[in-house]
């Protein structure tokens, strides 16, 4: 007999709000996370990464649907689903008046727990805060505070582990350590992690499956190599000037699929390799001003999917962009 | 669900105590009520103050008033802790564990009704050094302080439940200013309310801070108990507990 499912959806959805200014930020959405696995949840900001966390904690009241956290209803149940999880929030949220000891003894207060304190001596040693456990944690630094939150999070022993991009804002050593966090808390522990993330390169690295969320709607999953064999092609992204007609693209051999967005493409080819003297034989280089070639990745997917890439949503994350808009400033 | 409420309780006096700040303003605010206000009839007659306030010293007359109103204070700035959770994310951390929100309410309102207590002792050591005797028995003592103790935990469940509901931060602070300015001045806590026109005697007759001053006033002035009062208060306890109880198990949320 196959254990039942850490995590469960059917048909979930989340409106904020009524009438016409309403969003719908979770469209029947449809998941099945199995019990001790990292499963990553990737998607642009405002994917409905965070709402999906938010319904299934029980902060936020799902407006459609079924959901089952645990074995347990998250709607009927919702106690019985927060004594069973853990939360490690995308902002480090601790009450900074008191020690690490102190936050931990919180938890185990609002967890109804007894005899949690070898647990917790523990945690503090497995995560190398116990020499400064007694101090406040208002003095900690940033991977103090996470591991601190990691270890709140682990105290009383939960089936699932939400983590909300956790590693947005850290500087690149204190999120690979986080990625060996994770990584190591799962293996020691057992317990199912539900990641949300926008870097790709996380959800490659730290997760068993992935689930790609695009306005509210999950639009694949798979493992991450599963995902990338979905795009059996390269993409070369193209900004050309004014005048390039989409035959002089689309006509050429090997070319799948051709997007486009004003003057900015999309070419899905068979192979890049073969596609670019092509390209550069059909269309004059001055009629090219950009161009950058991607094998299959996680970001492929996505942009295979929506046409878009993950941060293209938010401009200054889109560096090369905003140099060449700073460059035609000056012209 | 005790293991719960006993965690959020300490937490709410244990930031009080380790704030030196917040503790010394809680503490310096009604003994400059007391300097500042107590002194602004210094250079009245005794003869006037005797007919206006039934004693030659404004400041024994103010004290249990002053008191009263600080209740209020507490009530309005226990409720704040509340949205200073939600904005820095900590009631979520709370409501993603098996606490219920009636037990965040509880542990709230008995935590500022517990800070408002703190203030007692100090103000009538400050009173005695404003040449206030007291002459109180202890039934007289525990029966004041009870009747402070309801009115803080009636004012906090008040601010709590205007606070409960909001995911604004602004708003329940102006709210809270809306109610606490008539509550204080259309009471009998700073003037004896039968110098007070019709319409606000008539909100100072049923206004618990009036309850409390002059049930107060009447053990440090030696003048007849009036008992009904303190049982005016218990019920004033009673029903803003169970109207905050009700709004935070229904309407308490962070987004």
């Amino acid at each position: 007999m196959t254990d039942p499912p850490a995590i469960e959806l059917r048909g979930l959805s989340k409106r904020y709000g009524t009438g016409d200014g309403s969003v719908l930020a979770l469209d029947r959405v449809n998941l099945s996370i199995a019990k001790g696995t990292v499963f990553g949840l990737l998607g642009p900001n405002g994917a409905g990464k965070t709402t999906l966390i938010k319904v299934l904690t029980g902060i936020s009241e799902i407006t459609d649907g079924e959901g089952s956290v645990a074995g347990f209803d998250i709607r009927r149940q919702s106690l019985e689903v927060r004594a069973r999880i853990g939360w490690v929030a995308a902002e480090v949220i601790l009450d900074d008046d008191f020690s690490g000891w102190e936050n931990l003894w919180l938890q185990a207060k609002l967890q109804s727990l007894t005899g949690w304190e070898d647990r917790a001596h523990q945690l503090l040693d497995y995560f190398s805060l116990a020499d400064r456990a007694q101090d406040k944690v208002g003095h900690y630094s940033t991977g103090m505070r996470k591991k601190l939150e990691i270890a709140l999070a682990l105290l009383h022993q939960p089936s699932v582990i939400f983590m909300d991009e956790p590693t947005i804002g850290l500087d690149v050593g204190t999120r690979r350590m986080l990625w060996d966090i994770v990584t190591g808390i799962h293996r020691e522990f057992g317990v199912t992690v539900l990641l949300t993330t926008h870097y790709i390169e996380e959800a490659d690295a730290l997760c068993d499956r992935v689930a790609i969320i695009d306005e509210g709607r999950i639009i694949a999953e798979g493992s991450p190599s599963e995902l990338k064999a979905r795009v059996k092609a390269d993409l070369v992204e193209l900004e050309t000037s004014d005048g390039v007609d989409v035959r002089a693209l689309s006509d050429l051999p090997g070319v799948q699929e051709v997007r486009s967005q004003g003057n900015e493409w999309v070419v899905r080819v068979a192979s890049s390799e073969e596609f670019l003297p092509r390209l550069f034989a059909r269309v004059p280089t001055d009629h090219i001003r950009r161009i950058s070639v991607e094998k299959p990745s996680l970001e492929t997917v996505f942009l295979d999917l929506t046409g878009r890439r993950i941060g293209q949503d938010e401009p200054m994350r889109d560096v090369r962009k905003f140099y060449m808009q700073m460059r035609r400033a000056r012209q | 669900m005790r293991s719960q409420f006993w965690g959020l309780y300490v937490r709410e006096i244990l930031r009080t105590f380790r704030n030196p700040f917040v503790l010394l303003i809680t503490v310096v605010q009604p003994f400059m009520w007391l300097a500042f206000f107590g002194s602004s009839f210094g250079n009245v007659s005794p003869i006037y103050l005797k007919g206006l306030f039934g004693t030659t010293n404004y400041i024994e007359f103010l004290l249990p008033g002053v008191l009263s109103t600080s209740m209020l204070s507490v009530g309005m700035f226990g409720s704040m802790s509340t949205i200073q959770d939600k904005r820095f994310g900590f009631m979520k951390r709370i409501l993603i564990t098996p606490t219920s929100k009636e037990i965040i309410f509880l542990s709230k309102a008995l935590g500022s009704a517990t800070r408002g207590l703190v203030q007692i002792p100090v103000m009538v050591v400050a009173a005695v050094a404003f040449g206030v005797s007291f002459g109180l028995s202890p039934l007289e003592w525990a029966a004041w302080i009870a009747g402070l103790f309801c009115l803080a935990i009636g004012f906090s469940s008040l601010f709590l439940a205007v606070t409960a509901p909001s995911t604004d931060w602004q708003t329940p602070g102006v709210v809270s200013n809306f109610i606490t300015m008539p509550l204080m001045f259309a009471s009998a806590s700073l003037f004896s309310s039968s110098q007070f026109p019709a319409w606000m005697q008539a909100i100072s007759d049923v206004n618990p801070i009036t309850f409390s001053a002059l049930l107060g006033r009447s053990f440090v002035l030696g003048r007849p108990i009036p008992w009904e009062y303190l049982g005016y208060l218990g019920i004033f306890a009673v029903g803003m507990l169970a109207i905050g109880y009700y709004v935070s198990a229904r309407w308490l949320r962070v987004e």
